[in-house]
């Protein structure tokens, strides 16, 4: 559920922040030492973590701690991060280092000097939530700007102090009348006011023509400008759209998080412990301890129905009707009996009612499968569509309306293994049942999975 | 834009008016009070034309004053964004001039006034064409367009505009 958001991220980062630099505005910029673009480069390494130290994330990134800091102060303003400051000791950093290795595979290891010094430690994290606002207030501000623009008539003077960088409108033209009615005072400081020209257009100084050319060149230019704005943002654009019905990843704050995350990968993990990070460890504090296998295995390894297919194979044909949904006198497809699946990209694995089954529930985990798993659980599917399409071709009565929940046959099918032999035994049997039973297996494993998640 | 609307106003009376001339002081009191005032919701009252209703007198406590709640008819301006007016010219500098049409008062930024004119300072300052065929100054008239209006709670505050075709000057003062 998080990759359109980070596509999103992505996609906003290219569009808008490709020009900044993290040099500081006195350095001197050679071409040698610019780096613009830095931005991108650290919000496309904010979409792989979570909650990040910045300490760690610039010596990921290969950059000096200072500029990201930099980077990460802009980006905090511009709404797009949320960070927290925290001072802690050197043992406080290490249960930060355990949860992230609970979430993520890195493997830190910070074993250090047991003095309570305490350091500020600065942790950042992309917000989801207000990137998606931020972007579409981006857009809307900058489309509206070019229309006003283009009208030409209608937009109100701005006036700037110039010592003091207070801002006015032409609505506070009568205030700012001064003593000799000539210009315009500021009103803390007494300063003469400066036309703040907001036109995009440049003005062409000196044309022969009149204005009247001049005029239209501006507002060609100004279309042409509106023009190359929708088609380059065309993507992010189509982007917002999909991701505007989508729940919105949520972190939390940093010490939910943590501690979410560290007791998450305990339980997945048991208790082999990282021995020389838990000897330091706090009282009461969760151990801290290192571990490669994620929280998102856990939930694949329990039910065993082949995380790997993708939950929106079947969005364009016909849904398939979950068994609880299929009553007796439904005048249903075969399709949406969930019996016949050739279309699926999966080659050929009927896994897709497996999928509509545990699509809420999976899609927020990832893609970290066990391979031999899926390999497996490919065959077999494979395997058990062959034996489908076998059985239909013998059966030869009427598709019979009430195959439905046959909660006989499910009795016995538990184990994987064993629906293939069931299948080997009723080949011969042409009762009324018979076409029940050729739907049995699909069915059978709406049931199991109904049983199991029951 | 003006409008003819019914308002309503508690109108407080001492006790000296009391007598066979009560509704006439009444009358003339609200008119007294209202007639040239602004709020910001029904703009500017310009003249009071009847009065609907008086109701009944309430006493104060602790004082004798009496208040009535009286319904009244009367001519508002308001003015609106996109609204054409003529105005007067009433002081002209180099960030624009101000204008005035009516009981309301309108500034022309001079990025809204058209290209070709310039300002020119002096003892009468003045906005010229390049050919001096057409001058906008001091107590000249012109129709302007309003972009944009700032409603206080007892303040209407205009920002126009000339730029638009058939705006401009209408009458020049010095021809007249």
């Amino acid at each position: 559920m998080i990759e359109p958001y980070n596509k999103l991220v992505k996609l906003a980062a290219r569009a808008f922040y490709d020009d900044l630099t993290s040099k500081g505005d006195n350095q001197p910029k050679t071409g040698r030492s610019d780096n613009r673009g830095i931005a991108v480069v650290v919000l496309d390494a904010l979409t792989r973590r979570q909650w990040v130290r910045e300490e760690d994330l610039a010596k990921d990134l290969k950059l000096h701690t200072k500029q990201l800091r930099r980077t990460l102060r802009f980006f905090e303003e511009e709404k797009i991060i949320t960070r927290d400051h925290r001072r802690e000791t050197a043992k406080g950093a290490k249960i930060y280092s355990a949860a992230v290795a609970a979430t993520a595979d890195a493997t830190t290891g910070k074993e250090g000097e047991e003095k309570v010094k305490l350091h500020t430690h600065s942790y950042c994290c992309l917000d989801y939530a207000q990137i998606y606002d931020v972007v579409r207030y981006r857009l809307h501000r900058m489309k509206h700007k070019l229309k006003d623009e283009l009208e030409n008539k209608n937009t109100i003077q701005q006036y700037i102090c110039p010592n003091c960088g207070k801002r006015y409108t032409a609505f506070d033209a009568p205030r700012l009348l001064s003593r000799n009615g000539e210009d315009f005072d500021c009103e803390s400081c007494d300063g003469k006011l400066d036309v703040e020209s907001d036109k995009l257009a440049a003005q062409e100084g000196g044309d022969g023509d009149g204005d009247e050319n001049a005029r239209r060149r501006r507002r060609e230019k100004l279309k042409d400008m509106l023009q190359k704005m929708e088609v380059q943002l065309k993507p992010l654009i189509d982007q917002l759209g999909r991701v505007k019905d989508l729940p919105v990843p949520e972190f939390g704050s940093l010490q939910a998080w943590e501690a979410r995350a560290s007791a998450a990968g305990r339980a997945a993990n048991g208790d082999n412990a990282g021995d020389s990070k838990s000897h330091l460890g706090y009282n009461g504090a969760p151990m801290p301890y290192s571990g490669d296998t994620k929280v998102v295995v856990d939930f694949n390894g329990t039910e065993g129905k082949g995380e790997g297919v993708k939950s929106e194979t079947d969005s364009t044909s016909l849904k398939v009707l979950p068994p609880w949904m299929i009553t007796s006198g439904m005048n249903l497809t075969k399709e949406q009996r969930g019996e016949v699946k050739q279309e699926t990209k999966m080659d050929g694995t009927s896994t897709s009612t497996a999928a509509q089954y545990t699509d809420e529930k999976k899609s927020t985990i990832g893609h970290d499968d066990k391979n031999i798993q899926d390999e497996y659980i490919k065959a077999y599917y494979a395997a058990l569509l062959k034996k489908q399409h076998e059985l239909e071709e013998a059966a030869k009565n009427p598709q019979d309306a009430n195959a439905a929940d046959d909660p006989s046959s499910s009795t016995s099918i538990r184990k994987v293994g064993d629906k293939y032999k069931r299948e080997e035994d009723d080949d011969g049997t042409e009762w009324e049942e018979a076409p029940a039973r050729a739907d049995a297996p699909a069915e059978d494993d709406e049931d199991d999975i109904d049983w199991e998640e029951g | 834009m003006f409008f003819h609307i019914v308002l309503e106003r508690n109108m407080q009376l001492h006790p000296r008016y009391f007598g066979r001339n009560l509704r006439d002081n009444l009358v003339s009191k609200l008119m007294k009070d209202v007639e040239g005032t602004c709020s910001g919701r029904h703009g500017f009252v310009v003249a009071v034309t009847g009065i609907e209703n008086i109701g009944k007198g309430l006493i104060r406590d602790g004082t004798g004053f009496v208040t009535f709640p009286v319904k009244y008819q009367c001519v508002v301006f308001r003015p609106f964004k996109g609204e054409i007016l003529e105005a007067v010219v009433t002081m002209v500098n180099k960030m624009g001039f101000f204008a005035e049409a009516g009981p309301v008062q309108i500034f022309v930024s001079n990025h809204l006034i058209p290209d070709d004119m310039e300002f020119q300072s002096g003892d009468m300052p003045n906005y010229t064409t390049s050919d001096g065929s057409v001058k906008i100054q001091k107590d000249s008239e012109v129709r302007l367009k309003i972009i944009g209006t700032r409603v206080d709670a007892t303040e209407i505050f205009c920002i126009g505009t000339i730029k638009d075709d058939f705006l401009g000057v209408i009458n020049d003062p010095t021809t007249v």
